[in-house]
Parts: structure tokens; sequence; C-alpha cells
């Protein structure tokens, strides 16, 4: 038997996702579980298990591929139940097509078989008097992304449309505003080619001209609705010697008329815009702005247009940290361990924030209330290749110098790697950004909203310091703190700021906690 | 605005807490939204009031006491006496908890309740007059107006209702004693569901329909059982009679009725029950002031999200036209709510169903066989007769059939006709199929529970595919 795959829902909210590597090939045996691809959705890249023991039998979206939710992009051969192909077996029953166990069946739609799908590709999908088949959430989802659900050609059982299928058509919709005028649904065009004669495409039927033709009432209201004349439909029929019109044939002229329209159009606007694409393509390289790039892009315009940032800036001298870490790092390297500043920035940060708690909290918007943590998750910003992507060092205040730098090494390598997973990027608390080991001194950072506080660390170097009179040569680090000045205000900034530089400064007093 | 009156400003203005009003007031609280429902009478409106609660409570008790006094088959003999007085009293109960409840979900979801009649001042303002003596008015300003005013039991010329002989439907359910003849005029479904209660209390009932036929609108099989066992109970339905007038008599009151042909015939009764149908309240709120005029039915016309012509008043409920049911009106009141909260609700609904509460019940929703034709669909039709119902059997009524009816191309489910015990409760699972768009084939393969009255469905879905079971395939 053949089981379909549907693009499962792999995070809250998660619309699509893209195809990164397929992990399987077609006829490639898989087991339960077994890793098949891998997708990318605007969160994070995940690993897409099998849901069932068996064999890989089509592969339906290509890697790079944008794919809605809900849409089968894969499906695979059953072992030990009856086939399909045959043609010989019956009808499976529909307890045999539901796929209960299946997380990925989240429409909750019974999956189809092959025989069913070319059951109804044979089945016209249109239905009298323009009745679709959808089930109500599928209506509200196709109202919020304004799709007009008549338009969406249903690839569910007997034509029933689906979740997937509206997602497919506002993304279809997308594509087509994006290139120009909007066109008719592409969709719609194909399903009526099937039926539709060897015509050209965008070459209209020719128009009857008759003045007085038979149809029935729901044809004729069919007719009003589609804006047709039916006097201008060419008869299928004859009924008692006078033109018959049938749904099928007003169906058919309509879309022809919408053809010739959309071909006109594309005529006229064709000359100019071609050239101009084919100059562009020389001077531009033109990249899709998705996936995490997109979700960074929002995130920021979402923070930094919601809370509005104040950045603190100060200069730690930190000759005690450099020294400390310089008696430490030949013993933690001697127990495996890469000693960096991090941790001791880490530790300095959260003795700081246990005494300015406001600094560790969020704004609750909804319920108006300031949520104040009494954890310490603090979330190290670590470039990619795919984009700035923030790992999260759990109860940071739980943990000792060696074992932060171990985690911190490990995620930031997953963060590189891509295999972090969703849930070691939640949760965190309070943020550090270190565009220091790039090179720098200051900068505004951008809050990781809804949290209040950002630190960055400029890079640590040895610059001319003032001491008695006396310009001198010390290691400094430059500290940049945006906060979020609807809970935070710029007192507490520079204490905590003041703080941090302390326990930057003298790093010993971390031990007295 | 009055002089030196202040306005109590609300982004939603609900008028009348019926279901459509409290529905959509609630929605609306739930929604973050300033919500103000005026109430002039009771909260719960006419169907928790004076419709459909107490007239199914009545219903239940005096099914209970038939029942009882008729099951002499099953071996019970018993002769229950009916406290009239005590059966309202009951009823009262019932409806004081669920308009009691009413208002403290209103209260929970922050939902500013005023009492008072609303009219419109302008396009944003209502001016809301308390009521009893010197209780004066205010002024509320609004940003979205949504007008569930529900509507009044129609009067027809020369039967004024008094209370005393001439009643409405809400009068009838607060009778404290049980009169020994009634005349009812129009054989609908509350003149009919009216016409139980009372025969089934040993009442004399005569029903005086107008047309040629009772249960209009419900196709002849699906009211030829409630009328049979209408007729079984004693009630004598005339069809094609005319009330034109009633005097007092000595003991009681005659009620004249006119045939078409000019034929005139007396009915002397203790009462007579006007249930002719319902009417919109829409005279009572200004609308001019709105610039919004009702249809000559008085009723608002209203787009698929709820709005009237006006942009920012919305009308829900019986006001909005038909079919004028409770259930409707909530959707609406839900959908208005939701619009007016920049959500993307809609009345797409594919199918509404309607039930009447007679013996035995009807529950229809979606399309009949014919509506399917008339729609260009081949339908395939399905039936099950109750009479091949095990839990039918088991409970004494066999009457009636399921019916199913769907598209024989795609198998979808269009829609379904019930007459039958429960039918009320049973239809829910067809308007459910119609509304997933579910096929013939998934009500079949559904398993249902055994022995229930809901196999009936599944059996009449089996039936239409050609493989019933338990009944001659068609």
């Amino acid at each position: 038997m053949v089981r379909e795959f549907k693009l499962p829902d792999v995070g809250e909210g998660v619309a699509e996702g893209e195809i990164v590597r397929w992990l399987v090939e077609e006829g490639e045996e898989v087991s339960e579980d077994q890793p098949v691809a891998e997708v990318e959705t605007d969160k994070a890249v995940v690993e897409v298990p099998s849901p069932v023991n068996g064999s890989v039998k089509e592969i339906l979206a290509e890697e790079g591929e944008v794919v809605p939710v809900g849409n089968v992009i894969v499906t695979f051969e059953v072992e030990g139940e009856a086939g399909t192909e045959s043609g010989e077996d019956e009808e499976p029953t529909e307890s045999q097509e539901q796929v209960s166990e299946e997380p990925a069946d989240i429409g909750g739609e019974p999956a189809i078989t092959e025989a069913d799908d070319d059951a109804g590709a044979d089945a016209e999908p249109e239905t009298p008097s323009g009745r679709v088949f959808a089930p109500p959430h599928v209506r509200r989802l196709a109202r919020e992304l304004g799709v007009e659900i008549g338009s969406v050609e249903g690839s569910g059982p007997s034509g029933r449309v689906t979740e997937g299928d509206v997602r497919e058509a506002a993304e279809s919709d997308d594509d087509e505003e994006s290139k120009g005028p909007k066109q008719f649904d592409t969709e719609l065009k194909s399903a009526t080619r099937k039926r539709g004669e060897d015509r050209e495409e965008g070459e209209a039927a020719e128009p009857a001209d008759r003045e007085r033709t038979l149809a029935a009432p729901a044809t004729r209201k069919l007719a009003e609705d589609e804006g047709v004349d039916l006097n201008r439909v060419p008869a299928t029929e004859e009924r008692d010697g006078e033109a018959f019109v049938t749904p099928e044939a007003v169906r058919e002229y309509a879309e022809a008329q919408r053809e010739a329209q959309a071909a006109d159009a594309e005529a006229l606007a064709a000359t100019g815009r071609e050239g101009e694409r084919e100059e562009r393509d020389e001077r531009e390289e033109r990249v899709p702005y998705r996936g995490i790039r997109r979700t960074i892009g929002t995130q920021m315009a979402n923070s930094k247009f919601t809370a509005p940032h104040v950045t603190h800036h100060d200069t730690a001298e930190v000759e005690g940290l450099v020294g400390a870490r310089a008696d430490l790092k030949a013993r933690a390297e001697e127990q495996g361990t890469r000693l960096t500043y991090m941790p001791f920035v880490m530790k300095a940060i959260v003795a700081a924030l246990q005494e300015y708690p406001e600094l560790n909290a969020s704004l609750d918007e909804e319920a108006g209330e300031i949520v104040r943590k009494n954890y310490y998750n603090v979330g190290i910003a670590v470039a990619t290749d795919a984009g700035l992507m923030v790992p999260v060092v759990k109860n940071v205040d739980e943990k000792g110098l060696l074992q932060l730098a171990e985690e911190v090494e490990e995620l930031a390598g997953k963060a590189r790697d891509r295999s972090i997973s969703r849930e070691e990027m939640q949760g965190g608390t309070f943020t550090i950004t270190n565009f220091g080991a790039i090179g720098g001194e200051y900068a505004t950072p951008i809050i990781n909203h809804p949290e209040v506080a950002i630190l960055g660390l400029g890079e640590l170097a040895e610059r001319p310091v003032a001491e008695n009179g006396e310009v001198k040569a010390a290691h400094t680090l430059p500290l940049s703190l945006s906060i979020d000045h609807r809970v935070v205000d710029g007192a507490e900034a520079a204490g905590f700021t003041n703080r941090v530089m302390e326990y930057l400064e003298n790093p010993l007093l971390l031990l007295l906690d | 605005m009055v002089v030196g009156d202040i306005a109590t400003g609300t982004d939603v203005l609900v008028i009348g807490a019926g279901p459509g009003g409290y529905v959509a007031a609630i929605r609306a609280g739930q929604l973050d939204l300033d919500v103000t429902l005026v109430e002039k009478d009771a909260y719960g409106g006419t169907c928790l009031n004076h419709g459909c609660i107490p007239s199914k409570a009545l219903i239940t008790a005096t099914g209970v006491a038939h029942e009882a006094a008729n099951a002499e088959e099953m071996g019970i003999h018993a002769d229950p006496a009916v406290d009239m007085g005590g059966m309202v009293e009951w009823k009262d109960g019932v409806v004081d908890q669920l308009t009691g409840g009413v208002e403290k979900l209103c209260k929970a979801n922050g939902v500013n309740l005023v009492e008072g009649r609303a009219e419109f001042a302008d396009g944003n303002t209502a001016r809301v007059a308390h009521g009893g003596e010197g209780q004066g008015s205010e002024s509320i300003e609004f940003e979205h107006a949504v007008v569930a005013t529900g509507s009044r039991p129609i009067e027809i010329p020369g039967f004024e209702f008094d209370g005393e002989h001439v009643l409405s439907s809400r009068e009838a359910l607060s009778l404290d004693s049980v009169p020994d003849s009634l005349v009812i005029v129009g054989g609908g479904y509350i003149g009919m569901e009216l016409a139980g209660v009372f025969a089934k209390l040993g009442t004399d009932v005569t029903v005086v329909e107008m047309l040629d036929e009772a249960l209009t609108g419900f196709s002849d099989d699906l009211a030829k059982p409630v009328i049979d066992n209408m007729e079984e109970l004693g009630v004598e339905i005339r069809l094609g009679e005319a009330a034109s007038e009633w005097h007092e008599t000595g003991d009681g009151i005659s009620v004249t009725t006119e045939t078409e042909d000019g034929e005139e015939t007396g009915h002397d009764c203790e009462k007579v029950l006007v249930a002719v149908g319902r009417q919109p309240v829409t005279d009572t709120l200004n609308l001019e002031a709105i610039g919004l005029e009702p249809d000559d039915g008085g009723f608002l016309a209203t787009d698929d999200r709820a709005r009237t012509d006006v942009g920012n008043v919305f009308a829900v409920g019986d006001v909005a036209g038909e079919p004028m049911l409770a259930h409707t009106g909530m959707a609406e009141g839900q959908v208005a709510a939701e619009v007016i909260a920049g959500e993307p609700a809609a009345l797409d609904h594919q199918a509404i169903p309607a039930a009447v509460f007679t013996e035995p019940e009807i529950g229809t929703v979606g399309m009949t066989p014919e509506e399917a034709e008339e729609a260009g669909f081949e339908p395939a039709v399905g039936e099950m007769p109750f009479r091949a119902s095990g839990r039918a059997l088991t409970t004494g009524h066999t009457e009636g059939f399921v019916r199913i009816v769907a598209d024989a191309e795609s198998g979808f489910v269009l829609g379904g006709q019930i007459v039958g015990p429960e039918a009320s409760e049973l239809i829910a699972e067809i308007g459910l199929a119609i509304e997933l768009g579910a096929t013939l084939e998934d009500v079949a393969a559904t398993i249902h529970t055994h022995p229930t009255l809901s196999e009936a469905v599944n059996e009449a879905a089996e039936n239409a595919l050609g493989h019933a079971i338990h009944t001659l395939n068609r």
C-alpha cells in the first residue's frame, strides 16, 4: 500500500519549509523514524523522520523547493499491506486509508492512495452551482490568506479542498502578484486544459451568437456568476432543434475568455519588461529573502520598532580578567576544555543580573505585566553562514566556568553546522553579542525581543589608559548595553554595567557568591 | 444629545441580549473589545425566556407524563397526575438558571450590561431609555453597533393578544392551569409543537390553518408521521380555514373561521392561541437616524460578514432575516464580533440545520433530493426506516426514517432529512458531514455505537451506496 507523507508542521506557526536535502532516494528502504529529509523552516533546520517501515516510492519535492505545510512531499510503499498498483485489489477501506499514527497528517484528512488519486483526476473537481467542498477551518484559512476558495482546486478525496491546497494557492497568488498584473489561477487553467481540446493558450473559443439558447437553471446561474452571455457560448448539444448549453461549455468558454484577456495583457506588458529584466540580470543577483534570513529580519524589525532602545557604553579595564584566564587556561586545557573569556563574562553578567533583576525580564504586553525571571538562561549570538543564530545556555548561575565553556562551544558549533534544535534556541532571559570577536569597539545591539536587555562586547585589546596622570597600555573591554527603555531606565543600565565591569576587573569577586 | 448628558464610550454596542446579541457581546469581550450590551427585558431573549427553552421544557415534561400513561405495552401501568403550576415552576427554574448563566458569562467576559431600550441618535450614538419612572436615559457612543433585537409574534386583525382569551406563544407557555379546550391558529412548527403539549395535557385542541397543508416547508413524507401522531392524540387539524373573528360566549369563546368559499365555522373553546409567525423588531430603533431602512418585511439586509448597508452597524439573529433560528443568530453574532475585531470571519456555512420538536421530531439540514437535483447534482439518496432500528424498537418509537442525500459522482453529502425519535439530535451528524465535505463512504465507514439511533444515519449512508446490511437496498 502507498502511504503519502505530508510536510508536517515542524514548529509553532510554521507555514512552509524549504527542502534542503533529501537523505533518501527513490526505491530506498527506510525504517520508521529514520530521517528522510532536511527541511529548513523560518525557525531552524530540522530532520523529518519517516512515519513507516517501507521503501521510498516517489519523491515529490525537489531540493531547494519551498513547500507549504500539509503538502505531500514523498510517498512510501509499505510492506506487508495490500498493494494498489495491481488494480486487482479491492478499493482500500476508509480505515486502511487513515494514517492514524502519522504525526504529519495534520489536517486529519485520510491519506489518499494512488488509486484514489487517479480517480480524483478523472472525476471533475468542479461541482454544480459553484459549490466548494472544504471544511470550515480550511475556509477560514483561505480568508486569512486572501484566497478565493472557489478558485482552489482540491487535492483531497473527490476534489475536497485541503489546507495544503489553500496554502499553495496563496503562494502562487503571491508569485503572480510579484510578477506583475494578477492573472487567473494557474491550477484552474491546467484543469481546464485537460478537457479543452487542442486550443492554443490565450486563444479564445470562437463565440457563438444566437438569439435563443436552452440551458438548465443551474447553468444559467453559472453563466451569470461567470459573467458570460449564454448566447455566445458554443453549444455542445441540441434539444428540440435548439442549441443546448451545458455547465461544462460555460466554464470552458469563460476560461477561454479569461485566458485571452490575460494573454492580451501579457503581450502588452511583455516587451518593456523583458528588456528590463535582462539588463537587471547582468548587474544584480537576486537571492530569495526567506528562511532564517527572513526570520532574523522580522525579529529585528519587531524588536527595534516595539522596544525603545537606549544603548549605554562603557569600557572595563580587564587586566584582572586577562590574568585570571591566563592562570586557568592551561588547567582547563589539561581537562580538554578551551577556556575563552566568554564564561567569565557570563558569570559576571549573571552576578550583576541578580542585583538588577529588572534586566533579566520580559514585558508581557498582553497581560500588562513585567515578567522577572528567577532563572538565568543566557543567549549567545553566533554568526553563521545562514545568518545570526542565538543558542541559549540554560541555568548559567548553576554551572562552573568549565561547563559553561564546553556548552558554549558545543552550542556554537551546532549553530554553525545548523544541527541545532529549536529547543536549544529558546527560553533565553538575557543575550550577549560578541561583535568584538570580529573586531570593533562599540555598536548598538538590537534586543532579542521580548527580553529587555542585550550586552554587546567589543574587542578585548590593549588600549591606552590614563592612570594617575600617566598614560599606560592596558587590556580593556568595550561594553555596549542596549535596554528596552519601557522597562529599564538609564540609571539601572549604568548600575548594571558598573557591576559587570567590577566583576570583570576583579574576577575574584565572583567567588564570593 | 441632551444638554449636560455625558455619553459613555464603547467599542461595540450590542442591542438585545438574545442568542445573537449575547454571543456577539461575549465573543467581542473575548477579543478584548470594550462591549456594552443593552437589554430591555431579560437576558437570553425570546429563545431562553419565551421560546425554545420554555417550550422544550414543557414538551419534555408533558412527554414524560404521556409516556408514563401510555406504556402498558412495556408493562407499565400508571396514571400520572399533572400539576400544571408545578410544571411551570420547574420550567421557570430552568429558564432562570440559563438566563442567570448568560448574565454571568457576559460579566465574566467583561461585557458592560445596561438595562433599557436603545435607539439610534446618529451614526455613532445611541440613547438608552431606562425602564420605570424617573429612571431617565443615557447616551452611548459606539464605534460599532450590533442590532440583535429579535422578533415578536405576529398579531392578526381581530385577534389582539390580551393574555386572557387570545394568547401568543409566550403567554401559552406561562399558563398556570390547563385549558379544557384550545384553538390554535397556525399549523406551522410553533403551532404544532404547542398542539402536542396541550393535547398531552388533556386539552381538546383544534388547529386551524389557512393553507392546504400543515407544517409547510417540510415535505409530505416528513410532515405525515407528525400529523398522524397529532390526530392520534386527538388534535383536530382543519386545513384551508382562516380565523376571522372571535367573541365571548357564556362559558368561553367562539372562534370563527372562514374557507376560501366563504363557508364559516364556529369553534367553541376556552382560549385561542395565535401562532402565525414572527416579525422582526426593527421599528423601535429609530433607524432613520443612521440612514438604514428595513425591507418590506422589516428585516435588515446583511452581507456575509453580518454587516448592514451602514458600515459600522451589524445585524444578527431574527432581524437579519430568515431563517429565524436561535442557532443562526448565534453564528451571526460570533461572526459580527470577529469581523469587528478584524478577524477573517464570514458566514459561509454550507447548511443550517432546523428541528421541529413535535412527536416524532423533524430534523433537516442541507438539500433535499429535489433541491440537489435543481442545483445541478445527480443525487444519491439513502434511507433507513426507524422500524428497522433496534434502538428505536426499544424506545417504543419506530415511526419515521433517516434520509441522506449526496452527490452521486463525488459522494459528497449534501443534505439530510430525519423524522423520528431524537431527529433534532441526529441531524447534527449529517450537518457535520456536510460542513466537513465528508462523503457517503466517510459516514458509512464511521463506526457508530450499537444499539443507538445514530446507527440509522450510518445505515442510510450504506443504503445510498447500495450495501446496507439491515434494510433492503434501493
